[in-house]
């Protein structure tokens, strides 16, 4: 069986600067990976090059059978539409809208929208009694858990998650963690962006970037030696 | 229909959260609007106003015997009958004259026998000093020209004679007619006083008419007229239609021009407004394309954003449009102008396309890179 993601030589440069160069590893489905390094290593490239925000200036990607090195602008957003749940460092949810109608504007933009569905997965996220507020009235760990329920609402093939305890506290940071266990656990394949050690620990692999290159990867266990 | 309705659901909330900018770019459409409504209104009213005031300036169109001459040179009476059973609703007015060649004492003259209500229909602009002859029956009086009066002395009330050929008549002067044109050489009396005087019983030399409309109109009026007249000549007086067109034509062009100028002044409004909204609205374009919105969708929400702002404002600025064409009739045209229920579809139309380029800022946030707006460190 083919992994999710395939890796292959991935390299990405903005003018002068080479953000990554040669690039190679693959994540099974089912997977946790943290990606990891110094900031200006390359990690959050590579993510967006993965959630199809970015295209490639060489090597191949391939997620889900499907090779995204090449797609359209069209073909991308069908791409991200389908097979990719984004969760950012600050939450970026729709300010005008509630909690609810965030996570109905992913199912809008995927195929129909289901509010009864949207509930129930903020509900999973433990926003039950907080469906009709608006980011502005939510914690931070609120808003940051109804950004996971949103990239959770269509079903896709790979969560991405840059920095998602960055901005938050160690209790929220806790309860993003606890989240983000049970997300694996029922099966889900989720690449995490972090600086953080914990994240680290809690990843089955550990991919770790310095000046765009792939330094090390391997299980949290050898990252520590 | 769950789409729809989210589309809906957005639309409603994006206008909800920018109402400060958006009520901006609404004050701009809505004024904007006002004007080019009053403007369009005042347009069709005062168009059709301007031409009933135009047929209180005298006849556009005279009917007279083909100049083939002899006695055909002179009318029957009866024609005049025959014009008001065509019953054409253009026709505000028509006056007979006969034309008689007189003499009061050693003095020659023309006298004019006409219908005193059809002329005062046609000519409310000449000044009478005394009284205007109003019945019908009047065989006693006549309006007499005013360099006539100066020659022959005679004023409001005084006695004179004129004869021609056999004949003489006594009449008191009513009025004294100022014109400015042949008619201050003339003495207006009743039809059959002339009749009489010239021995001309039932004879006219023409028949002055009042055409309202167009010149196009007045133009289409005049063939229909020549074509159920036989024998007779119909004409248009081509300076007077000319002038009039002319001046509509002025006020049509003034009006186009500065509607076309303040729909681009509120444009530049609406511009200002969703510039700065585009400003604020790059993160959520952003968020919406990362999240698998393509660019279509996300522009149409913006889009019927704008077409709402349009057909609200249109709405709003077609309301205040009666009261400013009211407004400017009275001040301007001196006439009550009413609300024309047609130009609504118009207004609210304009108003929305000036909304949709308005909206030029919101429609280049299609270009926006995710990757670019949402980029964490890394």
């Amino acid at each position: 069986m083919n992994p999710l993601v395939q890796v292959e030589r991935l390299e990405k440069s903005f003018g002068e600067v080479r953000a990554l160069d040669r690039v190679t590893f693959n994540v099974e489905a089912g997977e946790w990976i943290a990606i990891m390094g110094p900031s200006g290593s390359g990690k959050t490239t590579l993510v967006n090059i993965l959630g199809g925000l970015e295209t490639p200036t060489g090597g191949r990607v391939v997620v889900d059978g499907q090779d995204i090195s090449n797609l359209s602008e069209k073909e991308l957003t069908r791409y991200r539409s389908e097979k990719i749940g984004f969760v950012f460092q600050q939450f970026h949810l729709v300010p005008y809208l509630t909690a609810v109608e965030n996570v109905m504007l992913a199912q809008y933009f995927h195929s129909i929208t289901d509010e009864r569905e949207a509930a129930e997965a903020l509900q999973h996220v433990g926003l039950g009694d907080r469906l009709d507020h608006l980011p502005s009235q939510l914690s931070g760990g609120e808003q940051q858990r109804v950004a996971i329920a949103r990239a959770l609402i269509n079903h896709p093939k790979l969560i991405l998650a840059d920095e998602p305890t960055g901005n938050l506290d160690e209790a929220n940071e806790a309860v993003i963690l606890d989240l983000m266990r049970k997300l694996h656990k029922a099966g889900n394949t989720i690449l995490v962006v972090t600086h953080s050690q914990t994240i680290g620990n809690l990843a089955d692999r550990r991919v770790e970037f310095e000046h765009g290159r792939l330094a090390r990867i391997g299980a949290p266990s050898l990252a520590k030696e | 229909m769950a789409t729809r309705s989210m589309f809906l659901r957005i639309l409603w909330k994006l206008l909800g959260a920018s109402r400060g900018r958006l009520t901006l770019a609404l004050v701009a459409l809505s004024s904007g609007a006002a004007i080019c409504s009053a403007l369009l209104i005042v347009n069709l009213d005062a168009g059709r106003k301007l031409t009933q005031e135009f047929r209180t300036l005298g006849a556009n169109v005279v009917i007279a015997p083909s100049s083939a001459g002899g006695d055909a040179a002179l009318a029957d009476a009866g024609i005049m009958d025959l014009i008001s059973g065509l019953r054409f609703a253009q026709i505000t007015a028509a006056a007979p004259y006969l034309y008689v060649a007189a003499r009061s004492g050693t003095q020659p003259l023309i006298l004019a026998g006409t219908r005193f209500d059809d002329v005062a229909r046609m000519n409310s602009w000449w000044k009478v000093d005394g009284s205007w002859i109003t019945s019908a029956d009047d065989r006693e009086h006549c309006l007499v020209g005013s360099a006539v009066a100066r020659q022959l002395g005679l004023a409001p009330g005084g006695k004179v004679e004129f004869r021609s050929g056999e004949h003489n008549v006594s009449l008191t002067v009513a009025g004294i007619v100022t014109t400015g044109g042949a008619e201050d050489n003339q003495v207006f009396t009743r039809l059959d006083v002339a009749q009489e005087l010239a021995g001309l019983p039932g004879k006219l030399s023409l028949v002055q008419v009042s055409v309202s409309g167009s010149a196009a109109e007045i133009e289409a009026v005049t063939k229909r007229l020549a074509g159920e007249l036989p024998g007779l000549e119909v004409r248009p007086v081509r300076q007077i239609a000319a002038a009039e067109g002319m001046i509509l034509g002025r006020i049509r062009g003034l009006i186009f021009w500065t509607i076309a100028l303040i729909l681009i002044l509120s444009m530049l409004g609406v511009l200002a407004s969703m510039a700065a909204l585009a400003m604020e609205r790059t993160r959520d374009v952003g968020l919406m394309k990362a999240l698998g919105g393509s660019i279509p969708r996300i522009m149409n929400l913006f889009l019927a954003e704008a077409g709402t702002l349009g057909v609200l404002g249109g709405t709003i600025g077609f309301l205040i449009g009666i009261v400013l064409a009211r407004w400017i009739g009275g001040r301007v045209f001196g006439v009550a102008i009413s609300p024309r229920f047609e130009v609504f579809p118009v207004t609210v139309a304009l108003t929305v396309i000036v909304a949709l380029a308005g909206a030029l800022p919101l429609r280049l946030l299609g270009s926006v890179r995710p990757a670019e707006i949402l980029r964490g460190e890394g």
